[in-house]
């Protein structure tokens, strides 16, 4: 088992950078596209006492118009497509995409008439989390690495001040 | 002595057979599949004789219209006429109307399936729900709550009560059984843990049993004892999750988050015991892959139980709980027997029945199962159900731990022939008829616990409850949509 310290430093630079950046609230909307229930045991784990996301400023949140953040998982069910993109064009941007374990990787099925294989194929991917299932605190690791890309992110942005708008015919 | 029989029938004596078996009180329906065999679809129906320790598995060639129609005298049997339709294009008699599982609509002739497609897809199902005056379709899903698996319910209600509850799962169809086609055993077993994974124990050893059986091997009983803490120990986190759902649903964070401290205490246990936290990759063709840490079991389990009756014994006495359990979700004993229903839920039901005891296999031979039978059928009732099971799985796993455990496999030599496996998975019965040639599979029927479960999820659902009581009836139910579409 993963030393607690450990634990400990991950946890205090995962809520560093969330404060830094969302002001103590990143959102997280969770989809399965196949899954074989695991990675969502997994998951569901992570407002439980031993993780408590709570308390590193990251909330779950049922709608996906609030979402900044995006988990999946499953081998991206060619059925789901839809449904997939639907929840994936109601988040606002700057928004990541999250996937989580070995299934949207590719590897436990391959390309085929049921399945993309691949989440990559259909999503933009910021961050994999490998593991058949990962387990929470590797979860919590690749959101760490997620709210660092989402920096990027908010760079490359080019926010328009207020001023700007007024001076745009 | 428990076993399997055989029974080879011809078309015009299928009614016949199935209106007697039907009849005869103590036997249930379990399944029933199709598999295509020298170019010709064979159907077989298994019934199970729990008192007389027997599997029964009837078997004829379907041929022109393929079959009568099973579910008028055996409703149970409605799920699988739809699959058989869709899978391989035969239908119970002509003008029935079916349901559509698993194909999504508009992916229609080219979709892929075990045999023919049919010459006209079902329609949806929605057809037969005539929703009018007060009454309104709610839609919820396929997209669910956080960490929810995808499923679409159509929740037919006057804006409290519910008044009709259906439920579309085309979305987590992976075509398991259409995949294992032509895979050796030991490709298929990865695919087989991963269909149902909160079951994986349940459902691969099942597997394996029906390998073994054809192969003619016998793992060596200490190892065996190995499969059977795997089990019991899958069995013991799952209801600690069910557990920890109802607190979810019912609104109890502080009993959800005791619970989910019992359910991570278990997952870590697993860990410790097997090297994972959901017990993949432990079972293997032949025996276990890995050797189990029997100290760590022995050492952290009894604590974690004794966390557990303490959370317990606070939710029996925390009212606000008590009551929304009572009286809901109810499913009758008689819907239970009607239905075929399995494992926990059916216990609740008042159905006495456990594949571990009445068709014992492997280790259970030796050690006697205790089974927790409730009369009442609601949500309490199984809630209470699970709550006797954990105890008897802790106590299973700590006695077969105390006979002694090994590790490694006999060699399964590549074998040809068929056989059922079965084995009591944390949903109940589950089961695995395997058709091998030459060490690789020709079909593998896969049907979880789950597949017979769900088929009762709108019947509670209905019976007397308003709306915010689906999410507290689905969590008792703690089945997986994964197991139900595979
Ligand atoms: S990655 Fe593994 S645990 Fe997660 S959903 Fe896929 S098969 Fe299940």
């Amino acid at each position: 088992m993963i030393p607690d310290r450990h634990e400990e430093r991950l946890s205090a630079k995962l809520r560093d950078a969330t404060h830094r950046l969302f002001g103590r609230s990143l959102h997280v909307r969770t989809v399965d596209t196949g899954s074989c229930a695991v990675c969502e045991s997994e998951i569901r784990l992570l407002t439980a006492p031993h993780y408590d996301l709570h308390r590193l400023g990251l909330f779950f949140t049922p709608s996906p118009r609030h979402a900044d953040l995006l988990l999946v998982t499953g081998p991206a069910i060619r059925a789901f497509d839809r449904a997939l993109e639907k929840t994936y064009d109601a988040m606002p941007e700057p928004k990541l995409v999250v996937a989580v374990g070995t299934c949207p990787m590719g590897g436990i099925y391959q390309e085929d008439e049921f399945v993309h294989g691949q989440l990559e194929r259909v999503l933009p991917i910021d961050v994999f989390v490998p593991g058949c299932p990962p387990s929470p605190l590797a979860l919590i690791q690749g959101l760490l690495v997620a709210v660092g890309r989402l920096a990027e992110k908010v760079g490359a942005e080019g926010f328009t001040t207020l001023d700007e708008q007024e001076e745009a015919p | 002595m428990t076993g399997t029989s055989d029974l080879l029938l011809v078309s015009v004596d299928v009614e016949s057979h199935v209106c007697a078996m039907a009849q005869t009180p103590g036997v249930r329906f379990a399944d029933f599949f199709g598999s295509v065999e020298d170019g010709q679809l064979v159907i077989r129906l298994v019934w199970a004789l729990d008192a007389e320790h027997e599997y029964r598995v009837a078997r004829w060639p379907a041929r022109g219209t393929g079959y009568p129609p099973l579910s008028e005298v055996t409703p149970a049997a409605f799920v699988e006429e739809c699959e058989i339709y869709e899978q391989f294009g035969v239908s119970p008699g002509k003008g029935k109307a079916l349901n559509r599982l698993v194909i999504p609509p508009g992916a229609e002739h080219a979709f892929p399936r075990l045999g023919e497609a049919p010459a006209r897809e079902h329609p949806l199902p929605h057809a037969s729900h005539y929703v009018s005056g007060d009454a309104f379709e709610f839609p919820f899903g396929p997209v669910r709550g956080v960490g929810q698996e995808s499923m679409y319910l159509g929740l037919v209600t006057s804006g409290e009560e519910l008044i009709d509850l259906y439920l579309l799962q085309w979305h987590k169809h992976r075509g398991i059984e259409r995949r294992l086609g032509g895979e050796e055993v030991a490709r298929a077993l990865f695919v087989i843990e991963r269909a149902e994974g909160l079951s994986a124990v349940g459902n691969s050893w099942a597997f394996l049993r029906a390998v073994e059986e054809i192969a003619e091997v016998t793992p060596h009983p200490a190892v065996d004892r190995s499969r059977g803490v795997a089990l019991e120990l899958e069995r013991l986190y799952n209801h600690a999750a069910a557990i920890a759902a109802l607190c979810q649903s019912t609104g109890l964070a502080v009993g959800q988050a005791q619970a989910e401290i019992v359910l991570e205490q278990l997952l870590r246990l697993n860990a410790a015991v097997f090297g994972h936290r959901y017990l993949f990759g432990v079972l293997a063709p032949g025996g276990t892959s890995r050797a189990a840490d029997a100290d760590a079991l022995v050492t952290s389990l009894p604590p974690t139980m004794d966390t557990l009756r303490r959370l317990v014994d606070a939710l029996w006495a925390t009212n606000s709980f008590v009551d929304r359990l009572e009286s809901c979700g109810i499913v009758t004993p008689a819907e239970a027997a009607r239905l075929g229903l399995v494992g926990p839920v059916a216990r609740a039901s008042g159905q006495d029945i456990d594949t571990r005891r009445d068709h014992a296999f492997g280790p259970y031979a030796e050690v006697a199962v205790e089974v927790p039978v409730r009369a009442t059928g609601d949500v309490m009732a199984r809630m209470s159900v699970m709550v006797a099971e954990m105890e008897e799985s802790a106590r299973l796993a700590l006695d077969l731990a105390g006979a002694g455990l090994g590790a490694g496999t006999v060699e399964v030599p590549p074998a040809t022939g068929s056989a059922l496996g079965w084995c009591e998975s944390p949903r109940g019965e589950s089961l695995l008829w395997v058709d091998l040639d030459g060490g690789r599979i020709r079909r593998a029927r896969v049907r979880p616990g789950s597949v017979r479960n769900w088929r009762a999820f709108d019947d509670a659902a209905r019976s007397r409850n308003v709306f915010t009581d689906i999410p507290i009836i689905e969590a008792s139910f703690w089945l997986t949509v994964a197991g139900l579409a595979r």
